[in-house]
């Protein structure tokens, strides 16, 4: 649990480094809330149904590990919340990424699949089902 | 069009010509009775993927080495195998689905062909981009590409012939199965259960490519092609009318034209009573409270007639699924004794543990009985009515959604998937490629959107608990008593075909990358590492004088691919990922044919 924390707390401050403008475009509003790891606020608990809703296990892993698609944890280290709007909606044909555009649940919950995204990759939201804080 | 005319008459005018009379059948049925060629992906009509040679026996196996190799130069899973005709050796691959005409004298490509396909195609594969080969027939090679264009190739030159497309990837479907020449028709199915297609299969003319008939899986009788009074299913211990609207009245509201039922497995097809089998999958979403009803016909046999597609007999061996187990693995047809009288038997070794063995005439149910002793969601089949007996604390819809049903034996892979097993005609036995996979399973809520996922379910897959501790089996099966003769344990699922042969051998590819001879008693009489692991299917032939032994290797596929799936918590469901993970010790990506023979002396 140790080591969880202290990477965790590296990352946190690797993201917050890197990627200053994006958080400062986010406003005072937190990207998200989490509590025990796996109690989260509503939206991000819609981001993490979306996730479901679209398989996206079946390519990048039930723990975002990455099998045939990329590690979403490391990808969302790299991606800004722009370029990973466009790769999810517009899709990367070529490499086996289908364009989510047609999906109403994708395109109503792209902030909030961000949200859980990156809460996975900071290693603050644990794998598998959520459910919502204070239910 | 004008082009592809003038090619077809280079090529086929004078066959044409010259057999008039015969233009009815096509050479491919003749051709399988010679055991030196390989014609069809099943080595047969029957699909018994057994071979009269018996160069290489149990004596010498042990004495098989590497005569040739050839590379594909794709990697993801390779699934089917290579065809072998007179001096010519054609094998294809995974997406982009390149075919190769490879001359067995020098091992020259004398032709390649790689179609020109949408990429947009590979995301909507549900379980990686396999295919299962190409067929020949009339100098012709039949190629069912991932966009399920048909397309038919000069086995001469690769020139294309004729095209026709079976299906629209922007509604989700695929294509991933060998094309089935049965006399001078095509049949072909389709992909993309996972996507809410409606399933069908459609007979082709050889020589166009244009359809004759297309039957569908779910909805309205006339879709289904089947007769109220004259299509008959097990009913009551007896073979009854199905009446009409059989398949309207198991759906609720429309949900029937998102009801799957693919078609995307190996069929078969006996002239004695001109009739086409094969089965259909899972019916769409995972989830099983959204589709109350039997969901027919999905996860059922059908007996169909060649000429006029029309249904015979219907079979559902999983009415209402609520746990993937799609009915589309192998149909095979065999005259073997069942309970001491002779029959002309189909035997069928389902995802749902069952293995079947019917009346492949009647529509009889004679045998059901569990194939590997862990499978628990139902206690037996119900041999008057047919069904299968569910557990309810197995029940994924009594749970209901958002609910985990642990423990659930098999898991979605079913106890085999599509790797099709052998028939010995020599011993009477079944030679049987397994999965010893359970699940936890949990379906949620889910809206179908056109070309987008329509799954439904999270699953977390595992080795069967308190057995051997892997992941497959190899087992032989007396279809006629439904008793496993013996089991072979495999660290990883077995998800290569199996070949047996008139000199005692038996053999099958491991995930780790392993071929394998093993004798009668399943013991184990030689191995070889190939380049990857193996998820193709054994053939062999025989060229100047020689026997060999094929194989395709190239991990992928859902054994390869899809098996970490479904974590519920942190740390649970580590035994699959752990299990699965275990295979990046032994093997990596790539696809080659290795073929084998016996050392010249």
């Amino acid at each position: 649990m140790n080591t969880r924390t202290t990477a965790r707390l590296a990352v946190a401050i690797a993201a917050f480094i890197c990627w200053a403008p994006a958080q400062a475009q986010a406003g005072d509003t937190p990207l998200y809330t989490v509590s025990a790891g796996n109690k989260v606020d509503a939206h991000t608990l819609s981001g993490w149904r979306t996730w479901r809703a679209l398989a996206c296990e079946r390519c990048h892993g039930a723990a975002q590990e990455g099998m045939v698609g990329p590690s979403l944890v490391g990808s969302l280290k790299v991606l800004s919340k722009d370029q990973f709007k466009e790769t999810v909606l517009k899709g990367r044909i070529e490499k086996g990424m289908p364009n989510f555009d047609g999906s109403k649940m994708v395109v109503e919950n792209i902030d909030n699949l961000y949200a859980y995204l990156k809460g996975r990759s900071d290693g603050a939201i644990e794998p598998g089902r959520l459910q919502e804080i204070d239910k | 069009m004008s082009f592809h005319t003038r090619f077809t008459c280079l090529g086929a005018c004078l066959t044409l010509a010259a057999g008039a009379a015969l233009a009815a059948d096509s050479d491919v049925a003749k051709l399988t009775q010679d055991p030196k060629v390989w014609a069809m992906q099943a080595g047969d009509l029957n699909n018994h993927r057994y071979s009269e040679l018996k160069q290489i026996t149990s004596k010498n196996a042990r004495n098989l080495t590497v005569a040739w190799t050839f590379s594909t130069g794709v990697l993801r899973g390779h699934e089917g195998g290579p065809l072998v005709i007179g001096d010519m050796l054609y094998v294809h691959s995974p997406f982009p689905n390149k075919v190769y005409a490879i001359s067995l004298e020098d091992q020259s490509i004398r032709w390649k062909y790689e179609p020109k396909q949408d990429p947009a195609v590979i995301p909507v594969m549900c379980c990686d981009t396999v295919n299962r080969g190409v067929a020949y027939a009339n100098g012709k090679i039949f190629l069912q590409q991932a966009d399920t264009t048909l397309v038919a190739l000069d086995a001469k030159t690769g020139e294309e012939l004729w095209k026709n497309k079976v299906g629209d990837p922007k509604r989700g479907e695929t294509t991933t199965n060998t094309p089935h020449v049965f006399k001078n028709k095509i049949i072909t199915g389709i992909s993309g259960g996972e996507f809410g297609v409606r399933g069908r299969i459609t007979a082709h003319d050889i020589d166009t490519g244009k359809i004759i008939w297309t039957a569908w899986s779910t909805g309205p009788d006339k879709d289904l092609l089947v007769d109220p009074v004259k299509t008959l299913t097990w009913t009551d211990g007896k073979m009854a009318p199905i009446g009409p609207d059989s398949s309207l009245k198991t759906w609720e509201g429309e949900q029937w034209k998102l009801g799957g039922g693919t078609t995307w497995g190996w069929y078969s097809y006996d002239p004695e009573t001109n009739l086409v089998y094969y089965g259909t999958g899972n019916p769409s979403t995972w989830n099983p409270r959204q589709r109350p009803g039997d969901n027919r016909w999905s996860m059922a046999i059908f007996a169909r007639d060649l000429d006029t597609g029309m249904a015979k007999w219907v079979y559902q061996m999983t009415p209402h699924d609520e746990w993937d187990y799609d009915g589309v693995n192998e149909m095979i047809l065999a005259d073997i004794k069942v309970k001491g009288q002779p029959r002309k038997a189909l035997v069928h070794f389902d995802r749902n543990g069952f293995a079947y063995t019917m009346d492949r005439v009647s529509g009889e149910l004679l045998v059901a009985e569990k194939y590997d002793p862990v499978v628990n969601w139902a206690t037996h089949v119900d041999m008057k009515s047919g069904r299968p007996q569910v557990v309810a604390k197995y029940s994924t819809d009594k749970n209901g959604p958002d609910v985990n049903t642990k423990g659930i034996c098999p898991s979605a892979l079913g106890t085999k998937d599509q790797q099709p097993a052998s028939f010995s005609r020599k011993t009477g036995l079944f030679y049987v490629p397994t999965n010893h996979v359970c699940m936890d399973y949990e379906p949620f809520q889910i809206e179908y959107t056109a070309g987008q996922p329509y799954v439904g379910s999270t699953l977390s897959m595992y080795a069967a608990p308190g057995s051997h501790g892997g992941m497959g089996n190899f087992i032989a099966w007396d279809a006629g008593t439904g008793k496993i003769v013996w089991s072979k344990p495999e660290r990883f699922s077995v998800w290569s075909g199996a070949l047996s042969t008139a000199g005692d051998v038996v053999f099958y590819g491991t995930l780790e990358g392993y071929l394998k001879a093993v004798d009668l008693n399943g013991k184990e009489l030689w191995k070889f590492k190939t380049p990857s692991g193996i998820i193709g299917n054994v053939t062999t032939w025989e060229y100047k004088g020689k026997q060999y032994i094929g194989v395709l290797s190239g991990i992928g596929g859902w054994a390869g691919i899809g098996l970490a799936a479904g974590l519920t918590k942190g740390t649970e469901g580590l035994g699959a990922v752990g299990g699965y993970k275990d295979l990046a010790k032994y093997t990596e990506l790539g696809g080659v044919l290795t073929v084998f023979a016996l050392p010249d002396r």
